[in-house]
This record gives C-alpha cells, structure tokens and sequence, in this order.
C-alpha cells in the first residue's frame, strides 16, 4: 500500500490554498499550506512534503528565494511555481533555480490536476533514481565480499583437491583417467579467472583512487611495469625498446594504478607477440602533456574488435586462443587513465602489430609540492 | 628426519587437499581451523614451518596471528607460507611483482589454489632457508 503524496501549498492568497485543496481533495494527498515563505521554509522541514508549490510573488521572502532554500534543504523536493501571466519570465527564472514546472494563473482544475500528477511521478523516479544509485554502490561494495566468500573459497577448495587427487593418484591413472582430470582442472581454472576478473572490476574505486592523487615522474611506474614482465620477456626472447626523457615528465596520479596500467599494456605487447617480436615503450613530455605509447609487431587486433576492446567483460576472438584476461584488464586501463584525466587509444592492424597511446595532462616542474589533489588539479587544467 | 609442518586455515576442504600432497611427499601436518586454536597447536614448539590462511572469522584473523608469531621470542624464526586467495581483493595489488609481506622473519606468499609443485617448492625452499638461519642444529 503506497502511503499518501504530501503536498505543500506556498501562497498568500487564500483563495488560491483554498482552491487548490478543493481540487486535490479525495485523492491520495496529504495536503498543508503556508501564507507566506518563511511558514513555508518551516513546514518544509516539519511535513517533508514531496512536492511544493510555491507562488512567486508574496509579501515577505519571495518565492524566489523560498525555491533557492527548499533546494538547500532538499533537493529532491519538487517545487513547481505559481505564477501570473505577467510574470511567464520569472518563472522561467524559477525553473533556473531550481523549479520542475511552472503554472499560470488562473488555472483550470483539470491543469491543476494534471501538473500535481507529473510532478509526483517526477518525484518517484528522483527517489527511485537515488535509491537505485545506492544500490548500486552497496552492491559494489558487497558483491567483492560474495564473490569471494561464496564462489572463489569453495572453487579454490575443489581445484585444491582435484590437485591433491591427482597427486596422489599420479602413479595410478590411466590416460583416459588424466584426461578427464585435466578438463576439471582446466574448466575450474577458467571459472576462477572470471571470478578474479570480476573482483578487479569491482575492487576499482576510481574515486578513492583520486585522493590519493600526487605529482610523480612517469619513468617511475613506467620502469615498474618494465621490471615486473622482464621475466615474461625473456620468455619470449623479447627486448622491449624503451625510451624515456632525461627530464622528469610529471602527472598528478597514483603511481601504483598507473603501473598496473603499463604492467597491463606492456604485458599484452609482450603476450600477443611472436617469438622475438619488436616491442617498444616511449614516453614523451615537455609540453601540455605527457604521452607514454606501447607498440609491439604481434598479431594485432581485429577491426570489428577494436571498437570494443575497452568496453570490459570483452575478449577478441583472435585473443581467446592466444592468451588470458585481456577484456578486463583494458577496461581497468581505461578506467584509471580517465580517472587522472587522461585517454587512451589504440591503431592495430591485423598480423601487424597494435599501438596503444595515452596522454595524461602533464604536471609543470616546480608544482610538485602541491599536496591538494584538487588544486593541483587546477594548477594544470 | 620429517618435518612437522601446522596449517591454520578454517576452511577443512582446502586443508584436506593441501595435507594430501604434504603427506604424499612425506611431511607431517597437523591442522587447526582457527587462529586461536593454531597459535595454542604452535606453542607447543614442535613446528618448522607453518602455513597460514590470512582471511579467516570476522577478517584478515591470519595478519593478526602472523604479528603475534612475530612478537613471539620462541616463534619468530618459524618459516611462514601464507596461502591465500585475499590478492586479488585487494585494488592495485602490484600485479606480477612477487609479494613478501613479512609478517615473520622467513615468509612467502602463495595465491589458494596451489600447483602441488609449487607447493612443495616453496616449503622445501622455507625449511632450508631457515635452517641455515640457525647458528647450530638442535
């Protein structure tokens, strides 16, 4: 059972409430009215009406005002003005401020009617839009909690197990036997990866991430990420080809996201290579910003992928044979670029090779001991 | 001689599949399935190397227990593997960079579930490295 919509009348004339109430009388209103704005400010706060109407021009406070505040104490109250024909532009100025609709007087009862009507529904979908918003974020917030309790304890249990089974029986197994074992593992190796995947997205908290946000000098996460696939590199018999500026070229960000993001993109250019490919790392700065590209001559990427392959949850075909986790792990890049205002873009051609660029907004020398994220954030738009 | 490994971790499934390659390669492992329990289990001295879950009741129980070992004059130079599935929990964990979060002085870190072979590795590698920290075999 819906409780009853509390409507607020703001007006001096009495005729006006008087009416008004008539007109709304035995529908599912719970009605109150003020003579004037600052009993209207009251009641506000008292009734917790969800839609106001408010007549601009009274004595005492205006009805300017009165929409100024009501939107200071709530601004999911839907305030629709009253006014005279004389004064349409005024209302237009309410609308400015704050206010859903407008009516002008006089008003027939059916228009009347009509604006509470739409105006109510506008104030359903604002809570529902709220309450939807907050959901999603305790989902976010739970769901790497579930996730990990409820799906990827008990896998790693039963991968376990398989593991220990298979162990144990090593010497016993027949090949048909180790066959099956294989696909078990396999299949739950691949559910454990998406639940990873899923958790990653999740765990990115871009604006956590922000205030954390300091100058730093790119070559720092840039000769991480380099570091961290050396291992993956030689594997391959790769060398990347890395090249970057003497002069310290600064970003305002989180040197540990930004390293996941070339780990990320330089991991992928070593993967998607062939034996002995050419990858190359580059960064340049000096001007407005600082641009970091990651070029390899592997197999490439499909063009009908390309449009997609920072969308999240999306792996190219040629990429499902040929390695794991690119979907996610592109969709994270994106993610933490445009969190410290920066892009990223890729051009491949297939069998050729892909480039990946970003540009992040370069931080000048000597700005570096801003500590406010936020004014640091000024200092270089 | 064998070495007597404790595995704290309250899950009993994944114990069970952990304690079946231990045993199957000749050590000896006792369990215990909550940090209080496993610390009592510890201080009867007897251990070598402890393998510790790190997620365990309300939270990350394991980190408290490693502090506590730390703390302990008698259990400090214990080897530590934690064996976990927190990693990829955490946000902007530093992917492919190994992680030594030296709780204790000897530890090492695997991810849940764990290849029989790394497995063995690394706690025949942790029995070694502590037993060339003592200055003389007891």
């Amino acid at each position: 059972m819906e409780s009853k919509s509390r409507i607020l009348l703001i007006d001096d004339e009495e005729v006006v409430i008087d009416s008004c109430s008539q007109i709304l009388a035995g529908g599912p209103y719970e009605i109150a009215s003020a003579s004037d704005g600052t009993a209207g400010l009251r009641l506000v706060e008292e009734f917790h009406p969800d839609l106001v109407f408010v007549d601009l021009k009274m004595p005492g406070i205006s009805g300017f005002e009165v929409i100024e505040k009501i939107r200071v104490l709530d601004p999911t109250v839907v305030m629709v003005v009253i006014t005279g024909f004389a004064t349409v532009s005024s209302a237009v100025e309410a609308m400015k401020k704050g206010a859903y609709d407008f009516l002008p007087k006089p008003f027939m009862p059916e228009e009347f009617r009509l604006i509470t009507h739409r105006s109510l529904e506008k104030r359903k979908l604002t809570l529902e839009t709220i309450a939807l918003r907050r959901d999603k974020e305790m989902l976010r917030e739970h769901f790497a909690h579930i996730v990990s309790h409820e799906l990827k304890a008990p896998l790693g249990a039963v991968q376990q197990n398989l593991f220990a089974l298979e162990f144990e029986l090593s010497d016993s197994l027949t090949e048909a036997q180790m066959e099956i074992m294989q696909r078990l593992k396999a299949r739950i190796e691949d559910m454990l990866k998406l639940i990873n995947s899923w958790l990653r997205m999740i765990a990115v908290d871009m604006d956590k991430l922000k205030d954390g946000f300091a100058p730093i000098s790119i070559a720092l996460p840039l000769s991480k990420a380099r570091e961290s696939l050396e291992t993956l590199a030689a594997k391959k018999n790769i060398e990347p080809i890395v090249s970057i500026p003497e002069a310290p070229c600064l970003v305002n960000g989180d040197e540990i996201s930004l390293s996941e993001v070339f780990v990320n993109l330089l991991g992928n250019a070593i993967k998607y290579s062939r034996e002995g490919g050419r990858v190359t790392l580059e960064a340049e700065g000096g001007g407005d910003e600082v641009v970091i590209s990651i070029k390899d001559n592997g197999i490439g990427i499909p063009p009908e992928d390309l449009p997609h392959i920072f969308d999240g949850f999306y792996r190219g075909k040629e990429a499902q044979t040929a390695a794991e986790g690119l979907g996610i792990g592109l969709a994270v890049c994106r993610q933490i670029i445009e969190a410290h205002n920066g892009s990223i873009a890729v051009e491949s051609e297939l069998g050729k090779g892909s480039t990946f660029v970003i540009r992040l907004p370069a931080v000048k020398p000597g700005a570096n001991r801003i500590a406010d994220p936020e004014a640091a954030g000024m200092a270089i738009s | 001689m064998t070495a007597r490994i404790m595995m704290i971790d309250d899950d009993p499934d994944f114990v069970a599949g952990i304690r079946a390659i231990l045993e199957k390669a000749g050590y000896n492992v006792d369990a215990a399935y909550n940090p209080k329990e496993g610390f009592q289990a510890l201080q009867s001295g007897i251990y070598d190397l402890l393998l510790l879950d790190i997620m365990m009741g309300r939270g990350a129980e394991g980190i408290a227990l490693a502090r506590k070992i730390r703390k302990d004059p008698k259990l400090r130079a214990m080897p530590v593997l934690i064996i976990t599935g927190i990693r990829e929990q955490i946000a902007f964990l530093f992917p492919g960079q190994a992680v030594h979060p030296n709780f204790v002085d000897v530890d090492e870190l695997v991810e849940k579930p764990v290849e029989p072979n790394l497995l063995l590795e690394k706690v025949s590698a942790l029995l070694k490295a502590s037993e060339e920290k003592k200055p003389q075999p007891q």
